[in-house]
């Protein structure tokens, strides 16, 4: 059997942003004919790597070789040119423009300056058919399926000769048919002598297509391996790795009374016609208690707590339970009024009003109760912002500052201060210390330790598994939409949460 | 020299400096001391005045992320039901104002539901506005402008008195030094002012044009105050409306054309920005003051139109300039 | 010349009386109106409807397009294919409606261009008032009614269009030669609000006037409103267009001093209309005159001017 060639091989890149190493010394070799796992948690430095082989970030230490030969491609159509197609979840089609025009794009076949119709939508044609697709090549891209549109992309990334194709994610729009559907697609592949990247949280999936599995972690390589001698037990242990660097303290547990309780809930972001992101979750959680829900990208778990706060409308299905009293929010303003309040995830998109001040931001939510009869007093503002953040330690030349111009940890604290004015007795927290040092990461555990003290109850979803496993009483896992698993405390492990999370049924 | 700095880089400090600089202007080429008369100041006023209104309209819309095209159009409407109502029916001022107010509520009502709710372009949806409320207008006068010259049976004409109303507005009061209209505008830019910077409702219109989903994830109420901004722009425009027909005794169905351009270089020019989120009626009044004081000073100075019409686009130009390279 | 075209106009009417028989057809004419939101036009069309109505057997199509070029080429090749008996229409440019006319006078329909001419010569008879013919009997009577000196006011219209630029050179021409001095001028575009606005910057600008001129009628209203907002009296005031509800309505208020009748020519189109049909032949250019109204003839239908 002849040793099949190195398609590409990436030797030693290190990337930094600013002053944080996201990628240390990290090598990776892809070989023609075969199927490479790049398999990680959230924030170990696949996506910055893939980045790094499609030609998005050209700033990097460390070599590419393409087919032996050294390549740093400058822009993703160099590497496109190279023959390295990267098929993002975000797909790159663009909408209304037709099949054709799409896969042509950037390479439309013109003559003095005239598209060639013709012999474009017979060359589009003619690479659908090679992946066993008959479609109409001259309507738009975004009347098509998901699915469909998923198999555009790989024609076109096929139709650049491209012999590196990456998978970000592939399958995570798609039902079990149309896996199965690109499954076959991706043997023909191999088949072609092509090298399939496939990134994926999905254990299920590495277990059925993967040939090698490399494993990252914190920016660094750990290892590569063939997919036989990496059962699932041993890839999460690569994964998660054993020291779990600063040890927090565990807080002590309060509890109460249930708090609040979901019973069958499910949660449609894009309308009741497509598919839930969540369903049939039946959990709950008592007063002073911290539950953490933990899941990877697709879990449904953001989405989950946008649907209870009603950021969704209507769009939700089952029931909730405040203090066993049945609720319904259908706007966010009525899950306030209610007692209920969301940190969301990215406070820049959704969480703060950059141009506004730190006092406009942290009386957002609460307005009304310090507005009587719609008037405001620019001192209550004030002294109420003054309360909520006297003991935060917010570094800001004042509390006129625009909130835009604070640190990434100061906004969060604004963030914060916002929902603890409307006093909430359910606290949702998607990922409270994203993108914030360590410092105020401390802080931000003791608070969370002081409003279960008063009686608060939290919803917690972080990626940070040793944040995760300090904070929470209790972990749920989710997976794909739905519950894989619950711990206590005590019992909880990264490998186990990790296992759960990529879909193995929790059996140990 | 410090303070003068930091001054400069408020976008209040830029908008008076630009005030201050067109009243150096004018200073200098004051048209035989015709700028320093009082009158010359009274009418300065004045004629600021109509645009001024519907830029405090337009401050509040802008300032929640949209855009009002139709005020212009709004204007003529409202001064055509005036002039119908106060001259042709002889209503009392009691029922022309209301009604007027309601004409002007009305359309923004419209131009609101269809951008908050309907979630249309705000620039399209009031430019469909500003074609219906242009048609409305020439129907309801019957493409003629709306006179106290009423006509009889047999094609003559009748004259009928200038209703109260409109005397009530058209004339100065302080020995003759102030127009009604610009006391009028100024009580506009007292309530704009009051909704904008002390109600919690002006608070909303900022967070919505600084970042629409943030404040609904906040439980700010979006699509209402959105609705609500639209419905004070047609206020202010069918108050100006009023006093257009009260200025010139008749409604004009051709009145307001391109007033809704004025009233945004105003608004852009006195500091408020075009993608929402900052700004504020001081600054409005700023850039309704140094336009009105450019068009003026141009206008004693009989400077050609076409010379006009270069000066005024630099000077808008060379304003929005400054804001930006003053943004950090 | 207006005299002989009335005198012609009675003969008609006195012939086509003495017959005393029933119409023995219909004629259908087609009008197409450039612009209907300019209320001069709006007058146009009502002048054609009510010197229409005179005549039963005349029936009028009106087509407004509304001020868009393309819309009126369409109208005008629409009323081609109804095969009207005669068209009238008050072009928006002469260039580009020239080739849809010409293939109307070619097709054999009799065609009268109003108000603006167009180009070469294929259509029947052009009927149009001479604004620099106003703007010179303005200067004249203004040269006649300060006594040949004083301080004028001149408000203008819209200069980049030809009405301004001739209402402005006849009146230069006709105070020609006097001791009248135009000591402002600013353009008002038209607009009476505008007007207001630069008549009060002359105001506070000089101390004495004499006499505004304003190129049409709501110019020297909005003069009038600033005159009278500052205080100041004694100004004489001057328009043209003279409307019935607006430039005759303000001479009869005593707002305006004068104004002069831009003829919009609509009943004389009828009547050369009724001429064509019965197989006369017409000038090739009517140019009409105007027609002066002051406070001396206001009440007896103004004095005809030659």
């Amino acid at each position: 059997m002849s040793i099949p060639s190195s398609l590409v091989r990436l030797t030693g890149i290190t990337k930094r942003f600013g002053g944080v190493t996201v990628l240390r010394d990290v090598q990776f070799e892809g070989l023609a004919g075969e199927v490479h796992v790049l398999a990680g948690e959230n924030g170990a430095g696949k996506s910055t790597l893939i980045k790094i082989l499609a030609g998005i970030y050209s700033d990097f230490e460390g070599t590419i070789e393409l087919d032996e030969r050294p390549v740093r491609p400058r822009s993703p159509t160099e590497a496109n040119t190279l023959g390295v197609a990267v098929i993002h979840q975000e797909l790159s089609l663009i909408g209304p423009m037709s099949v054709a025009d799409n896969i042509f794009l950037g390479r439309t076949p013109t003559r003095g300056g005239f598209v060639q119709e013709t012999k474009q939508r017979e060359a589009a044609r003619h690479e659908l058919r090679q992946l066993g697709l008959e479609l109409d090549v001259t309507q738009a891209v975004e009347r098509f399926p998901i699915a469909t549109r998923q198999m555009i992309e790989i024609a076109k990334a096929l139709s650049q000769n491209a012999k590196v194709i990456v998978m970000d994610e592939p399958t995570s729009a798609l039902n079990a048919p149309e896996v199965n559907t690109l499954f076959t697609l991706v043997q023909s592949l191999k088949q072609r002598g092509c090298c399939i990247i496939y990134i994926t949280h999905k254990m299920e999936e590495i277990e059925r297509i993967a040939d090698r599995i490399t494993v990252l972690r914190d920016g660094q390589w750990v290892g590569t391996a063939p997919a036989a001698d990496l059962p699932p037990a041993k890839l999460i242990q690569w994964m998660v790795g054993r020291d779990l660097g600063e040890q927090f303290p565990r807080h002590a547990q309060h509890f109460g009374a249930e708090r609040m309780r979901l019973e069958n809930f499910a949660v449609y972001p894009t309308g009741f016609s497509s598919r839930a992101a969540v369903s049939d979750v039946s959990l709950s959680v008592q007063a002073g208690e911290v539950l953490g829900l933990a899941g990877l990208q697709g879990s449904g778990i953001s989405e989950l707590l946008w649907g209870i706060f009603g950021a969704y409308g209507a769009a939700t299905q089952g029931r909730l339970f405040l203090e066993n009293t049945q609720c319904r929010f259908t706007a966010p303003r009525q899950a306030i009024d209610a007692g209920v309040a969301l940190l969301t995830n990215d406070r820049k998109a959704t969480g703060l009003v950059l141009s506004l001040s730190i006092i406009a931001n942290a009386t957002l939510a609460g307005l009304r109760a310090i507005s009587p009869g719609g008037w405001r007093s620019p001192s209550r503002e004030r002294q109420a912002t003054e309360t909520l953040t006297a003991s935060m330690r917010l570094r800001a030349a004042s509390l006129d500052s625009e909130v835009g111009s604070l640190s990434g940890g100061n906004q969060q604290k604004v963030a914060l201060a916002k929902w603890l004015q409307i006093q909430p007795r359910l606290f949702m927290l998607d990922e409270p210390t994203r993108g914030i040092d360590v410092a105020a990461k401390r802080e931000i555990y003791q608070w969370v330790e002081q409003w279960t003290a008063q009686g608060i109850a939290i919803l917690l979803i972080s990626s940070e598994m040793p944040e995760l496993l300090t904070l929470s009483d209790r972990i749920i896992v989710f997976h794909r939409g739905a519950i894989t698993a619950e711990f206590a405390r005590k019992e909880a492990t990264p490998e186990l949460i990790l296992a759960a999370a990529m879909g193995q049924k929790a059996s140990a | 020299m410090k303070s003068f700095k930091s001054a400069l880089s408020s976008p209040a400090g830029r908008a008076f400096l630009a005030l201050v600089l067109v009243l150096a202007a004018g200073a200098i080429f004051n048209a035989d001391h015709a700028f320093f008369k009082i009158g010359t100041q009274r009418d300065t006023l004045r004629q600021a005045s109509v645009y001024g209104m519907l830029a405090c309209g337009m401050t509040l819309v802008i300032v929640s992320g949209g855009i009002d095209l139709a005020v212009g159009s709004i204007v003529a409407l409202a001064a055509v039901c005036a002039a119908k109502m106060a001259i042709h029916w002889n209503w009392p001022w009691w029922q022309v104002v209301p009604a007027c107010l309601g004409v002007g509520a009305l359309c923004g009502l419209v131009s609101g539901w269809v951008t908050a709710s309907l979630r249309v372009q705000p620039f399209i949806a009031t430019l469909s506005m500003m074609v219906l409320a242009r048609g409305l207008a020439k129907y309801a006068s019957g493409g003629m402008k709306v006179s106290t010259a009423l006509p009889n049976a047999d094609g003559s004409y009748r004259y009928v008195e200038i209703p109260a109303l409109f005397h009530g507005i058209d004339h100065s009061i302080f020995g003759g030094n102030l127009s009604v209209v610009t006391l009028i505008f100024l009580v506009c830019v007292a309530l704009a002012w009051l909704a904008l910077a002390r109600h919690r409702w002006g608070r909303y219109l900022y967070a919505i044009g600084g970042n629409e989903e943030a404040a609904r994830l906040s439980g700010v109420p979006v699509v209402g105050a959105k609705i609500c901004a639209y419905i004070a722009s047609g206020l202010f425009a069918a108050v100006a409306g009023l006093c257009q027909a009260a200025q010139e005794q008749q409604g004009d169905p051709e009145a307001g054309a391109g007033y809704e351009l004025t009233a945004i270089a105003m608004v852009v020019i006195g500091g408020t920005s075009l993608m929402g989120g900052r700004g504020g009626i001081g600054l409005t009044l700023l850039g309704v003051l140094t336009i009105g004081y450019l068009d003026k000073i141009l206008s004693i100075n009989a400077v050609p139109e076409a010379g006009r019409l270069v000066l005024t686009g630099i000077i808008i130009v060379a304003a929005v300039l400054t804001q930006r390279r003053g943004r950090t | 010349m207006r005299a002989k075209l009335f005198a012609l106009l009675v003969f008609i009417s006195l012939a086509v009386a003495g017959f005393a028989q029933p119409a023995k057809r219909t004629y259908t004419i087609g009008m197409s109106q450039c612009n209907l939101g300019e209320p001069w036009r709006v007058q146009m069309n009502a002048d054609i409807r009510a010197a229409a109505a005179q005549h039963p057997e005349l029936k009028v199509v009106f087509n407004d397009a509304q001020n868009d070029t393309l819309k009126q080429r369409a109208q005008v090749e629409e009323f081609v294919s109804a095969k009207v008996d005669l068209l009238i229409i008050s072009p928006k440019e002469a260039q580009p409606l020239t080739e849809p006319v010409a293939r109307a006078f070619e097709a054999g329909i009799p065609v009268i261009v109003l108000d603006r001419a167009i180009l070469g010569d294929k259509y029947t008879c052009f009927i149009g008032a001479d604004n620099k013919k106003i703007g010179k009997a303005a200067g004249q009577w203004i040269a006649k009614k300060l006594g040949g000196k004083g301080k004028v006011v001149e408000l203008k219209g819209l200069m980049t269009s030809i009405p301004g630029q001739d209402r402005h050179t006849g009146f230069r021409e006709g105070i020609a030669g006097t001791d009248i001095q135009v000591i402002f001028e600013a353009d008002m575009k038209w607009l009476e609000p505008d007007a207001r606005k630069e008549m009060e910057s002359a105001l506070s600008r000089f101390d004495h006037i004499d006499l505004v001129y304003g190129h049409n009628d709501p110019g020297a209203h909005g003069a009038y409103l600033a005159a009278k907002a500052a205080g100041r009296d004694g100004i004489a005031f001057v328009g043209i267009d003279a409307l019935p509800q607006e430039g005759i309505a303000y001479v009869q208020q005593g707002i305006l001093d004068a104004t002069f009748r831009y003829t919009t020519g609509g009943a004389e189109a009828i009547d050369t209309a009724l001429k064509i049909f019965k197989g006369e032949t017409v000038p090739k250019k009517i140019v009409l005159g105007t027609r002066l109204f002051d406070k001396s003839n206001v009440a007896t239908g103004g004095e005809a001017l030659p």
